[in-house]
């Protein structure tokens, strides 16, 4: 019976980007509807580009301590640390200073993304930089995905659907009315920073997969999208989550039928194309439905008169 | 110039001032020899092999570094003014460079490609990209002599006092070459017939097939900015297996990240490939080192290719100075 | 676990006549950047009543209201609700912020959005369940929105979200609660409701402390009143308190004539 299905004809490595798109599609999906609905999607987008300094500085900290190769947890770690400390110092810019949110955010993405850059250049020199690969984090080498990052990439799926799940009523309570819920008890802090820390792994977990510079769009696409198609909170997770899962699945699958498609942006491109047809085909909210309702009000107005 | 070029960016013009402070000095070295400046350490290698003493040489690239995607830094940019001559290795193996290099030479600084020897009926043209011959000649040693001798006949031109020195040095060298070449075709003759597949993980390595009957599958392309497809590795898994290939190869300047999928790809198809060792493709190996050289690197690929796919070199390899770790990692 | 329990519990209410005040503020000091927000407020509101919190604008009373709940940080202060710190005893604080503060577009209807108000009594990660939401419903009724249950919030007039957040304060069963401007910029009917649901919680012993922006109505609604300009300028019963020189401290020489008194 596996044998009609074209899964079965599947090579092992297309069947490993497989699942391990999907699965971060999936994870980015369902996550990325918080960042989305907290305006927080501009901090996304730094903590993503500040991994870059993280991930060489953790590859010269390895070098120095006589780390043999490349060390991938070693490299993940050094990128999570590093975007942590770039929410940080915006949190710390917003709330120390004047600067409004958006000026902040730029102002530390670019600062924290040109030092990666120039350590970057700094680091080429040194022989063991180019087998670590470092550059590979910008915009993903999706197709040589193993079984064990795949592996991880299913945990991490796992892990970020049952957190949502069991803490579905906190999320949205925090996410709809901060003041409400800190007035109420509520450890708003620390759920902001849980929030965050599942952010901070989801994009590290897709650095490999589609890079730092577009793992953006695989948190902020698939929400947007998704908010398109219902005015309920637990439908636009499932919806973002299948929008992101689906736009992984399909990214790989074309990446391995046509020759020179790199998966990472064929993912970006096809999450682009769900928006499209979500923002303008969406029964509940899309701009078609909007028009023909309006059309029709129109029409029975006239026909009252 | 009609033309109004692009105004001058930061770094041409931190470089012309670092230059312009240099500039007492810029004629000659403190020992009065000429300043000699190579891209890669094969390229240095070469004018090592003909100029000697005579010159100080230095490369931009050493070990472990890609060429492909190497991006000049300001450093760079001081010694290649500073220099009497660069030396590239040409056909845009120094992808990133091709703009600085063109500025120089129109500025009249002698810039010679090492390649610029070969004819053009001997490059290799990968498909797909036409106009664009595989830059990656120094794999096919006769190719490299016919470098080293246009090498020879450049430094004969700039500096004629030397012209003897220049001739008797590339004669020993080529006759080290010719006895190289040999020892390479020999020893990748005993690997059998049905195991002359070499994969690695960019296609450095055509030359070499070509000079030496092997067949070669690069998984990136010509350069390693290209991404690797998924489809490309789908298909040299289903070759891996086929054919039965014992081993395939990571580079030393080059991330493994593909080779280790190719392995796991031909596991899941039941086939076991080891990971034959490492090769040196785009940089030589450890300064100081035998495998730093370039007699040494081809040396060190031929014998490890040899050994791996099931030949039988000689120990030492081509003189007796390797010490191959066992394949497999 | 403390935090668990907080939100469980009923927290702790001493006997009607023991005398505690629902709330007592203490030297209370709130700094925006450069400048002092609130200078030393001290206060104890009355058992039971409808307290209204006016001043001119810029005054602070938003402020006195958030930093009491502790959603601005305090330079100074102490805030006691019957007699313990607030910090323990939120389980008995009800609170409706100003409409401005939430994105209406947010995916969530009325009912999800009272539901929300039980949220405390039902605890870390467990479900809602009928009873919860039945309990919203209750509270929906009782402001008039029960038709509007399954409304998307953004859909609904400036009116019907205020009785939609008042909803959700009752839901909470406190004894005590804060209000933001709840009667501020609300069609004729919803202003009703709410001044009709003002009444009926102050006949069930709780006390609510109103920030209200209208002077106008102040006597006619709240029996207290607690006037503000960046410091404490007068507090006590409406009767008494509202009086021209208060006023005129309050909000300069334009506000005198509004008072009951001449």
């Amino acid at each position: 019976m596996m044998e009609g299905l074209p899964f079965a004809a599947m090579g092992h490595n297309t069947a490993m980007v497989l699942a391990g798109t999907t699965a971060l599609g999936i994870a980015a999906g369902t996550v990325g509807c918080f960042m989305v609905l907290r305006r927080r999607a501009l901090v996304s987008d730094a903590l993503s580009h500040a991994t870059l300094p993280g991930i060489v500085i953790a590859f010269l900290v390895g070098l120095a301590l006589g780390v043999e190769g490349r060390s991938l947890p070693l490299l993940l770690l050094g990128a999570a640390i590093s975007g942590a400390l770039a929410v940080a110092a915006i949190q710390a810019i917003t709330r120390w200073t004047r600067l409004p949110e958006d000026a902040a955010i730029g102002a530390v993405l670019s600062c924290f993304f040109g030092i990666g850059v120039v350590l970057l250049s700094v680091v080429q020199a040194l022989p063991a930089a180019n087998a670590a690969g470092l550059k590979g984090f910008i915009f993903g080498q999706t197709a040589a995905m193993r079984s064990g990052e795949a592996a991880t990439l299913a945990v991490l799926a796992l892990a970020a659907l049952a957190g949502v799940a069991l803490f579905f009523k906190e999320l949205r309570l925090l996410a709809f009315d901060e003041g409400f819920a800190r007035a109420a008890g509520w450890p708003t802090g620390r759920f902001d920073l849980g929030l965050m820390a599942l952010v901070t792994l989801v994009t590290v977990a897709g650095l490999q997969t589609v890079g730092l510079v577009l793992i953006i769009a695989l948190l902020i696409t698939p929400a947007a999208a998704a908010r398109f198609w219902t005015d309920r909170l637990g439908i636009m997770l499932l919806v973002a989550g299948l929008i992101g899962g689906l736009s992984g699945g399909i990214g790989a699958l074309l990446s391995a039928r046509f020759q020179n498609l790199p998966a990472g942006a064929i993912i970006v491109l096809v999450a682009a194309c769900f928006f499209m047809a979500s923002l303008f085909f969406a029964p509940a909210r899309g701009l078609l439905a909007r028009t023909l309702r309006r059309a029709r009000l129109r029409a029975s107005l006239g026909a009252a008169r | 110039m009609s033309r109004r070029s692009a105004p001058l960016s930061r770094r041409h013009l931190l470089a012309l001032a670092g230059a312009a402070g240099l500039l007492p000095a810029a004629a000659r070295a403190e020992t009065g020899k000429p300043i000699l400046l190579a891209t890669t350490g094969q390229v240095a290698e070469l004018l090592r092999a003909v100029a000697g003493d005579t010159a100080e040489i230095s490369s931009l690239m050493g070990e472990g570094i890609d060429p492909h995607s190497y991006k000049l830094t300001r450093s760079d940019t001081v010694a290649m003014m500073r220099a009497n001559a660069v030396f590239p290795s040409g056909l845009f193996l120094e992808g990133k460079m091709t703009e600085t290099l063109d500025k120089l030479a129109a500025g009249g600084k002698p810039v010679h490609p090492a390649a610029s020897a070969l004819p053009a009926s001997l490059l290799l043209h990968p498909e797909g990209a036409e106009g664009h011959p595989d830059p990656h000649v120094w794999m096919d040693v006769s190719l490299w002599k016919r470098a080293l001798e246009g090498v020879r006949d450049k430094l004969s031109t700039l500096y004629p006092v030397h012209a003897e020195t220049y001739r008797t040095r590339t004669a020993t060298a080529a006759a080290d070459y010719d006895r190289l070449h040999a020892y390479a075709r020999d020893v990748l003759a005993t690997v059998p017939a049905e195991r002359r597949v070499l994969v690695t993980a960019h296609d450095a390595f055509s030359y070499l097939g070509r000079a030496y009957g092997l067949t070669v599958v690069g998984i990136q392309g010509i350069s390693t900015e290209s991404e690797a497809g998924l489809q490309r590795i789908e298909s040299v898994v289903a070759m891996l297996a086929a054919r039965k290939i014992p081993a395939v190869f990571v580079e030393s300047s080059v991330s493994d990240r593909n080779v280790q999928a190719l392995v796991q790809g031909a596991a899941a198809k039941g086939h076991k490939v080891a990971i034959g060792g490492q090769l040196y493709s785009d940089a030589m190996g450890a300064t100081g080192t035998y495998e730093g050289t370039y007699i040494g690197m081809i040396d060190h690929n031929v014998t490890l290719m040899a050994q791996a796919l099931g030949g039988s070199p000689p120990a030492g390899g081509f003189q007796g100075r390797l010490a191959l770790a066992q394949p497999g990692r | 676990m403390a935090m668990l329990q907080r939100l469980r519990t009923r927290n702790f209410i001493p006997p009607a006549d023991a005398g505690v005040s629902p709330l007592c503020v203490t030297g209370l000091s709130v700094a925006y950047h450069r400048q002092l927000a609130l200078r030393d407020v001290s206060w104890a509101a009355p058992t039971g009543g409808l307290v209204a919190v006016v001043g001119p604008n810029g005054a602070g009373k938003s402020t006195f209201l958030k930093a009491v709940l502790g959603l601005v940080p305090a330079l100074a202060g102490t805030v006691e609700v019957y007699g313990r710190p607030l910090a323990q005893q939120r389980g008995l604080i009800g609170y409706v912020p100003q409409r401005e503060s939430v994105d209406w577009d947010f995916p969530v209807n009325a009912l999800d959005v009272v539901t929300m108000g039980r949220y405390g009594m039902i605890g870390w990660g467990r479900r809602i369940t009928g009873a919860h939401k039945r309990a919203g419903m209750a509270a929906l009724d009782r402001v008039g929105m029960a038709d509007y249950a399954r409304r998307q919030i953004g859909q609904l007039s400036g009116g019907q979200q205020q009785r939609v957040f008042l909803a959700r304060a009752l839901a909470q069963e406190a004894r005590l609660y804060f209000m933001d401007e709840p009667l501020a910029g609300v069609d004729a009917a919803t202003e009703q409701t709410i001044l009709a649901v003002l009444r009926e919680l102050e006949a069930e012993g709780r006390t609510v402390i109103c920030v209200h922006h209208d002077l106008q109505t102040v006597a006619a609604t709240f029996d207290h009143v607690l006037m503000l300009n960046r410091t404490l300028v007068a507090a006590g019963p409406v009767a008494t308190t509202l009086t021209d020189a208060n006023l005129r401290l309050a909000y300069g020489q334009r506000a005198s004539g509004l008072s009951l008194l001449s």
